[in-house]
């Protein structure tokens, strides 16, 4: 608090720096109220749950957890390290269609795959019945075949669709690995190999991991549907079972203590380490054209996660729409269609510029008390939407009773709550929730940025501000990009937060979507489904190519 | 620069949202809905409602925390009525104090006593039973009566459910805590779950179907399930629904447990008459007709009688134990299923 008030005492006299200050500070107050919220609710007395708890569900929530986490982090990480490393490093036949073809995925919301892939690969779907043809077998009882309602199942399809993230992060990073570390090792007459490559990327891949273990962590869609129980299951039978949010909201917490946990370990990990080249600007590797043969392995390693995560999916859905099960009802459609596109657009440009002042103030402000708060501050992610969405209505309840209390003592003007059922408090939620994303994109970009260039700044009497705002959006604009568009892909995909927050008579593709895939009736939503799909297509394609102009044009693009 | 641009956006955006919430508030003859039902199932009722009052119906669609929307809303809220289904979700809205006490001699007539609350802030206005479906070809009728039954180790590897935690099942349980004691009930939940042919999954259309793969022989599921397959526009789902038949249990003793969906009007509504219309509305033939048309439930209304399709099922007694006692036990029940692992 002592920190906060210097900070405005600083900004009362005209020191040009804390408006970035102030403005972290008021922004991360307004993202940390939601949590705020949900651990005063959590201090209730939960009535003596626990003991229960304990000796019944609890470990095996924890376990299954922990699992579906490591499960999802080895799948993902094979596949977007391997991916982004070989497009970086090989050119082969094809590897331009390949680079944005593996962000696909990312348009696919997971609840759509888990649903998909049951329908395929269950008794009555075409797989199972094939083999059944071949072999002859009669029943389930005939034989055996994995079961994809389990747990390795929610691994494979969430992995599927998260790795994108893991992709796009450490692409950026290969390609920015500067030429003159591969020179010294050659100087050294070393190779160059693969695990050193990784080890330069890291903090890229690290911020990827972070955000596919927290949607991990708060994914309720694909979990209920194939009956794994994890801690957000536990969360929803506890709260709406046993009619008791205390204790709901006491096994968030532990769940999201348990992420920070993760963070903390991660940062402290890596707290000496930082890469960057002090050498000229832009020169970078240029990518080895490979043999056939390897093109060939090249090839195959892209397009399995493209299949898992898009193409089957996808053509499940199109397969519904083609045998004429999907409804289409073109005014609905088209109303939910653009709603999404303006509260995803919306909530990426804020969720960008927030993250962005807040990352440079705290990177080169230096200020311990605003770091923590900010760090703090983009860990939403790791809440399950419904929760976080629940801090972030009782947080704006509060607010919107502050403001009428206000507005009717000391104006006089009798209020309806202006915030509840409000687009703009849908856009908070949304800034609350993926706020993670921006800020551990631009976190990794600011930290490849040498320091010389700020300093060079502020020793031409820009000052901070000046400095700032000129270069910043040209030495982070990669980053930028990335960041907003897997903002602007995962709103299009929320579900939870929609949901429970929009104004009356307010729907976006996933809600309309929602009320038939409820009731297992997805056939029925598969064109809506697939709006999702396409609306994501556009970005991914502009991500790919603003990725694409950064490579050519070096790394101050 | 470009935070202060998005600032004045904001800014912009809630003016114009607090000029809207104004505007909606001068407004009369609109009703707000907060809806645990999905807009396809409510549509039409609305639509009959509007159609008939001329009243405008506005609705918010939510599975989860509408409780919490309505409770940080509090007096400021908007909310006129409430729409949901399973007793749980009612009572927990009851629990918090957020639904109005009703003195409507329309609803008293119209809804047995067992299916609304004593102190008359919610009401019942569809019933769903939850039944049996035994496969047609591996099992015969005589084999199940009572839903205790499926309890015997002839079933071992046999029987599908959904989880244990849905609310329906956890209904079921609170039924039987209420007919036969806790401990028994558990007893009861520990051999059913030893039965299972597979891990508990999906909803109650995952498990007809399950029986018509072959994969089990009975199954535990909600009636109308079995019509909205039987009548599927999708071809493979009505081979699904003809696999099966259905068995209402407990014929011989307290009846085959049903639960509700229902509504209550919204304790800070400003226009609570109205509300009151609109649940009334719902009790009267057109909607309770409705109710057996768009989604296959039963009527409350003993004197509306249910649709072809619900009627060709037959007649069946139902246990008349008052719902809110359900609603009551729903907590123990969650506990059996935790320690039982369903």
């Amino acid at each position: 608090m002592v920190n906060a008030f210097s900070l405005i005492v600083r900004a009362r006299h005209g020191d040009p720096t804390s408006t970035w200050s102030i403005t972290t500070l008021i922004a991360s107050l307004l993202l940390i109220g939601p949590f705020v919220a949900l651990f005063v609710t959590a201090t209730g007395d939960s009535g003596g749950l626990w003991a229960h708890l304990m000796k019944t569900v609890f470990p095996r929530y924890v376990g299954n957890t922990l699992a579906l986490m490591a499960g999802v982090a080895v799948i993902s990480l094979f596949f977007g390290v391997t991916t982004a490393w070989i497009l970086a490093r090989f050119r082969f036949s094809g590897d331009r269609i390949f680079e944005w073809m593996l962000l696909l995925p990312a348009t696919v919301p997971a609840y759509i795959i888990a649903y998909t892939y049951t329908d395929l690969l269950e008794y009555a779907g075409p797989v199972q019945g094939m083999l059944r043809e071949i072999f002859g077998w009669q029943s389930a009882r005939d034989y055996w075949f994995p079961e994809i309602r389990s747990l390795g199942g929610a691994m494979l399809v969430m992995a599927s669709v998260l790795y994108p993230y893991i992709y796009l992060l450490a692409r950026t990073a290969f390609r920015l690995t500067p030429a003159s570390y591969f020179e010294v090792a050659q100087l050294h007459n070393r190779n160059f190999t693969l695990t050193a490559d990784i080890a330069l990327a890291r903090p890229a891949i690290v911020a990827g991991l972070a955000l596919v273990l927290m949607e991990v962590i708060s994914d309720f869609g694909t979990v209920d549907y194939f009956a794994v129980e994890t801690l957000t299951l536990g969360i929803f039978n506890v709260w709406l079972g046993m009619n008791n949010l205390t204790a709901a909201a006491q096994i968030a917490g532990i769940a999201f203590i348990f992420i920070i946990g993760l963070l903390y370990i991660e940062r402290t990990a890596r707290s000496r380490q930082r890469f960057m080249d002090t050498t000229q600007r832009g020169k970078e590797i240029s990518p080895k054209r490979v043999s056939r043969g390897w093109g060939a392995v090249c090839v195959l390693t892209c397009l399995t996660p493209i299949l898992l995560g898009f193409g089957i999916p996808v053509s499940v859905l199109l397969n519904f729409i083609l045998q004429g099960l999907a409804i289409s009802d073109s005014d609905a459609l088209t109303s939910s269609a653009i709603n999404s596109v303006l509260v995803s657009m919306a909530a990426a440009i804020c969720v960008v510029t927030l993250a962005s002042v807040m990352v440079l103030t705290v990177s080169y402000r230096k200020h311990p008390f605003l770091n923590v708060l900010a760090a703090v501050s983009a860990t939403g992610y790791a809440f399950p939407g419904v929760v976080l969405a629940i801090g972030v209505v009782s947080f704006s309840g509060a607010l919107d009773g502050f403001i009428a209390t206000v507005g009717e003592d000391v104006l006089g003007i009798p209020s309806n709550g202006v915030l509840i059922g409000s687009v703009a408090l849908l856009i908070l939620a949304y800034v609350t929730r993926f706020q993670a994303i921006g800020y551990g994109a631009l976190s990794s970009g600011v930290q490849r940025i040498p320091p010389n260039i700020m300093n060079a700044g502020f020793v031409l009497g820009r000052g901070f501000s000046g400095t700032m705002i000129s270069l910043a959006p040209r030495l982070l604009r990669s980053s930028m990009m990335a960041a907003g568009l897997l903002v602007f892909v995962d709103v299009m995909k929320e579900l939870p937060m929609t949901l429970l927050l929009r104004p009356f008579n307010f729907d976006t593709l996933s809600t309309y979507v929602y009320q038939f895939a409820k009731d297992e009736l997805l056939e029925e939503a598969a064109l809506a489904a697939l709006a999702i799909v396409v609306a994501g297509l556009g970005p991914v394609i502009l991500m790919n190519a603003s990725q694409k102009k950064r490579g050519r044009t070096g790394a101050t693009g | 620069m470009r935070s202060k641009t998005i600032l004045a956006a904001l800014a912009g955006a809630l003016l114009l949202q607090s000029g809207a919430a104004f505007i909606t508030s001068a407004r009369a003859a609109e009703l707000n809905v907060y809806s645990h039902r999905q807009p396809f199932l409510i549509n039409p009722f609305l639509k009959a409602f509007e159609k008939k009052t001329g009243t405008r119906v506005n609705v918010v669609f939510a599975s989860k925390g509408l409780v919490q929307r309505l409770l940080a809303e509090g007096r400021r809220s908007p909310a006129d009525v409430v729409l949901t289904v399973d007793i749980g979700r009612l009572y927990a809205y009851a629990d918090k104090n957020l639904f109005a006490k009703i003195a409507s001699p329309k609803l008293a007539k119209n809804i047995p006593t067992h299916l609304r609350d004593e102190n008359n802030r919610w009401f019942g206005l569809s019933k769903r039973a939850r039944i049996v479906a035994i496969s047609r070809d591996r099992v015969r009728p005589s084999e199940v009566h009572r839903i205790e039954d499926l309890a015997d180790p002839k079933w071992k590897g046999r029987v599908c459910s959904r989880p244990g935690s849905h609310v329906y099942n956890r209904a079921l349980l609170a039924s039987m805590i209420a007919a036969n004691g806790e401990e028994a009930a558990e007893k009861w939940a520990r051999k059913l779950v030893a039965n299972m042919a597979r891990r508990p999954q999906g909803n109650d259309r995952a498990q007809i179907k399950a029986i018509f793969e072959g994969v089990c022989d009975v199954a535990i599921i909600n009636s109308y399930y079995y019509g909205k397959l039987k009548t599927s526009k999708v071809p493979v789902q009505r081979k699904w629904a003809k696999a099966i038949q259905i068995i209402f249990t407990n014929q011989n003793d307290r009846g085959n447990h049903v639960n509700i969906s229902g509504g209550g009007v919204a304790v800070h509504s400003k226009n609570k008459a109205e509300a009151v219309k609109l649940l009334e509305f719902l009790t009267e033939q057109t909607a309770q007709t409705l109710y057996g048309k768009i989604n296959y439930e039963f009527p409350v209304n003993p004197n509306v009688e249910a649709g072809a399709e619900v009627k060709s099922w037959g007649t069946f007694k139902e246990d008349r134990l008052p719902i809110s006692r359900i609603a009551i036990l729903i907590p123990d029940a969650q506990r059996v299923i935790d320690r039982v692992g369903w």
